[in-house]
């Protein structure tokens, strides 16, 4: 493959995996939950440590450790699903009524694909994150990180381009949280 | 007049020179850029500090030589 | 000598006659002005627990009310709590969650301090104070009391207050039921790496007061309930442990320590609970077993939500956590939650477990989240001019909670309300409030150490 075709292909690549970052992010500000969870993979994990203040040199302490330590999200696909549930009993009061929410999503970079950016089957992209999160009447959060997702296309499907999202890491940038509570979706 | 030096990642055995003369050899570093401890090896001021550990303040220190 | 009052203090305000307490105590910036002083600085406070701080030179940071503290292990192994600020012109000396240190030392001038406290590095000491300063006088600022029970530690800045375990009274067993291990063995506990830590737009008296012993209100944690995050994979909890025998309100009055305790039957058989995985469910089974061979009776009790006065959360079982409501403001909360597994069991329990407590607890925590809700806005909509003229009422079942409990053999001590029939009550609300309102009025620890007045009346 000549160098033109290959920036090529990871272009396209870039701009594909973008846009399905955006329309995830259109089926959560339009709160359409049960297309959202029809994208992540079975064996999804969706991981956001809490973030310490360390020592310069330290910085190994800075984050804790997934599968080990307390975080803000370490789960899966099954306890998503129960999130989603619990907002749609529509009375789960900290969502009751619902919030209005804006997911802005930017930056987004490969970091990784496999086999290659023309055929890839799996990725790993990096993106910024921003979500503006308004309730009731005057409360309101803005939640900034980073986030670093796997994606999965299993197989070829119709309609669509079959993305799937099999990892999920968010960094936010807080320490202490700043928002009483975290009942969306990053 | 010397360069301000950084005292924070200093190597214990490192011997640093103090703004009175004398010189000292790193025991140990609370890597807090501020204060190293370090035994004295050499005092024209006050010669009974030699053999001393001393708390030295990171603005006496005027120079540093990595451990041999 | 006056003895604590609950209704000397701004009369009115917390009447237990009529069960009805004011707003103003949580909108009131004079009554939380009043409260740092008469609450925060003279009670015993929750700081954290040992396993956050195994060895010589480790240190966290942790809040007494709002004020920033370390605790920290110096190198000779000792316990110690220090007020995070540098004595000459007040800098943080720890900016840093935790770590392990020499010493702790000031950016603004450079002032050191080492882990004991002590006074070490003073820049310039020979030449501009003239070996003059007595830096024995101007180590960090140390708490009047430390005490360390069952890895847990705890402080308070007023050398007046009694000991920590007469602090606690009878509340000894309910930290027990937190921190022994899972098999009954003593102190087993440690905590999972990570303190949950998030503002809350409210009083710290709303979460007090939940987990006081609000069991009422259940219909706020419904869709929890129905999206089913419990252990064996419905309801918010397993309930089959729990329903066995009897629910019980337990309230210390004179320490203003109050829980809800099932008490099982007698030879109660252990009922299928944890059943995640089959190492998981033998596992807890394994242990209710060895508990209820080691502790014969007394195993008799299971925690559930408590509050250690003033402003730390007790829950033992289905979560297994603790938590501080640090005030802020009379109108924000900084909550600290700390989450307790057993240090030796099996790694799949811990992550189990860990699994569970994350989706229940904290702001991620889908239980927790309702809680929040309602005291936000409770908090919100009590703030207003004519809100504050209408007192809350507090009461339900006021009047029906005894001493002397018993219940097929065990006895339980304080005044106890049995809820099983009843569904609920709110005795330990009006048992945190009664104690809140004799702090607030009493100039002295003397008048509020009622048990010392009444073992000296007993024994004459």
């Amino acid at each position: 493959m000549s160098d033109t075709d290959a920036r090529t292909a990871h272009l396209l690549l870039t701009h594909e995996v973008a846009e399905f970052l955006y329309r995830e992010a259109e089926l959560l500000d339009e709160r359409r939950y049960d297309e959202w969870l029809a994208l992540l993979a079975d064996d999804l994990r969706y991981w956001m440590p809490m973030r310490r203040n360390v020592k310069f040199g330290e910085e190994g302490r800075e984050f804790t450790r997934e599968g080990q330590d307390i975080a803000w999200f370490d789960e899966g696909k099954d306890t998503l699903t129960r999130r989603v549930r619990q907002i749609q009993t529509g009375i789960h009061w900290a969502e009751e009524p619902v919030s209005r929410i804006s997911h802005l999503v930017t930056n987004v970079h490969l970091v990784e694909a496999t086999p290659s950016a023309a055929e890839a089957r799996e990725v790993t992209a990096r993106c910024r994150f921003l979500i503006y999160r308004n309730r009731v009447e005057t409360e309101t959060d803005i939640l900034v990180g980073k986030r670093e997702d796997v994606l999965r296309r299993p197989n070829d499907s119709e309609g669509g381009d079959g993305w799937q999202i099999a990892r999920r890491k968010i960094i936010l940038d807080q320490n202490v949280l700043l928002s009483k509570n975290l009942t969306f979706f990053f | 007049m010397s360069d301000p030096i950084n005292i924070r990642a200093l190597m214990p055995g490192t011997q640093i020179t103090l703004t009175d003369g004398a010189v000292a050899e790193i025991v140990s570093n609370p890597a807090d850029g501020v204060w190293v401890f370090a035994r004295y090896l050499d005092s024209p001021r006050d010669p009974a500090l030699v053999g001393q550990e001393e708390m030295i303040f990171a603005q006496d220190v005027v120079a540093a030589a990595p451990p041999k | 000598m006056a003895t604590a009052n609950s209704s000397a203090y701004r009369p009115g305000l917390v009447d237990m006659k009529t069960g009805q307490i004011s707003r103003e105590i949580f909108v009131n910036e004079q009554i939380y002005a009043e409260e740092q002083e008469k609450i925060f600085a003279r009670a015993w406070l929750f700081i954290g627990h040992e396993s956050q701080i195994p060895n010589p030179g480790d240190y966290a940071a942790a809040r007494m009310g709002e004020e920033a503290v370390i605790l920290c292990r110096d190198r000779t192994g000792e316990v110690h709590v220090f007020l995070n600020s540098c004595r000459h012109r007040g800098m943080k000396v720890c900016r840093y969650d935790e770590g392990n240190t020499m010493v702790f030392t000031c950016p603004y001038h450079g002032w050191s301090y080492g882990t004991d406290g002590r006074l070490v590095g003073v820049p310039f000491f020979r030449e501009a104070y003239h070996s003059q300063l007595d830096r024995a006088q101007w180590g960090l600022v140390e708490v009047a009391q430390l005490a360390r029970y069952k890895g847990s530690v705890w402080a308070t800045w007023d050398p007046a207050a009694p000991p920590f375990l007469e602090y606690l009274g009878a509340a000894s067993g309910f930290l027990d039921l937190q921190l022994d291990g899972w098999d009954g063995r003593g102190g087993q506990a440690e905590v999972l790496g990570g303190v949950q830590k998030w503002l809350i737009p409210c009083n710290w008296k709303f979460p007090a007061e939940n987990f006081s012993g609000d069991t009422y209100h259940n219909i706020s944690h419904r869709s929890v309930d129905l999206a089913g995050i419990g252990p064996s994979g419905s309801g918010r909890r397993d309930m089959s442990e729990l329903l066995a025998g009897r629910k019980l309100h337990v309230c210390l009055p004179d320490r203003g320590h109050q829980t809800i305790l099932y008490l099982s039957p007698p030879d109660d058989t252990p009922r299928p609970a944890y059943q995640n995985t089959p190492l998981v469910a033998e596992y807890f089974r394994h242990c209710e077993e060895e508990r209820r061979r080691r502790l014969g009776d007394k195993a008799r009790l299971l925690g559930a939500p408590g509050e250690i006065f003033p402003n730390t959360a007790l829950l033992s079982r289905q979560p297994r956590t603790m938590a501080a409501w640090h005030p802020k403001s009379p109108h924000e909360t900084e909550v600290w939650r700390w989450f307790f597994v057993d240090k030796d069991a099996p790694s799949e329990v811990k992550n189990f477990l860990r699994d569970y407590y994350i989706r229940y607890s904290g702001p991620g925590g889908m239980t927790e989240q309702d809680d929040m809700e309602n005291w936000n806005y409770a908090h919100a909509a009590s703030r207003g001019t004519i809100a504050r003229r209408h007192p809350y009422t507090y009461e339900q079942g006021i009047g029906t909670a005894v001493e002397n409990f018993e219940w097929q053999g065990m006895r339980v001590p304080g005044r106890v309300v049995d809820i099983t029939d009843v569904r609920s009550s709110e005795e330990p609300a009006r048992n945190l409030y009664r104690r809140w309102a004799e702090f607030m009025q009493a100039d002295s620890w003397d008048e509020l150490m009622t048990w010392r007045k009444n073992a000296r009346a007993a024994a004459e």
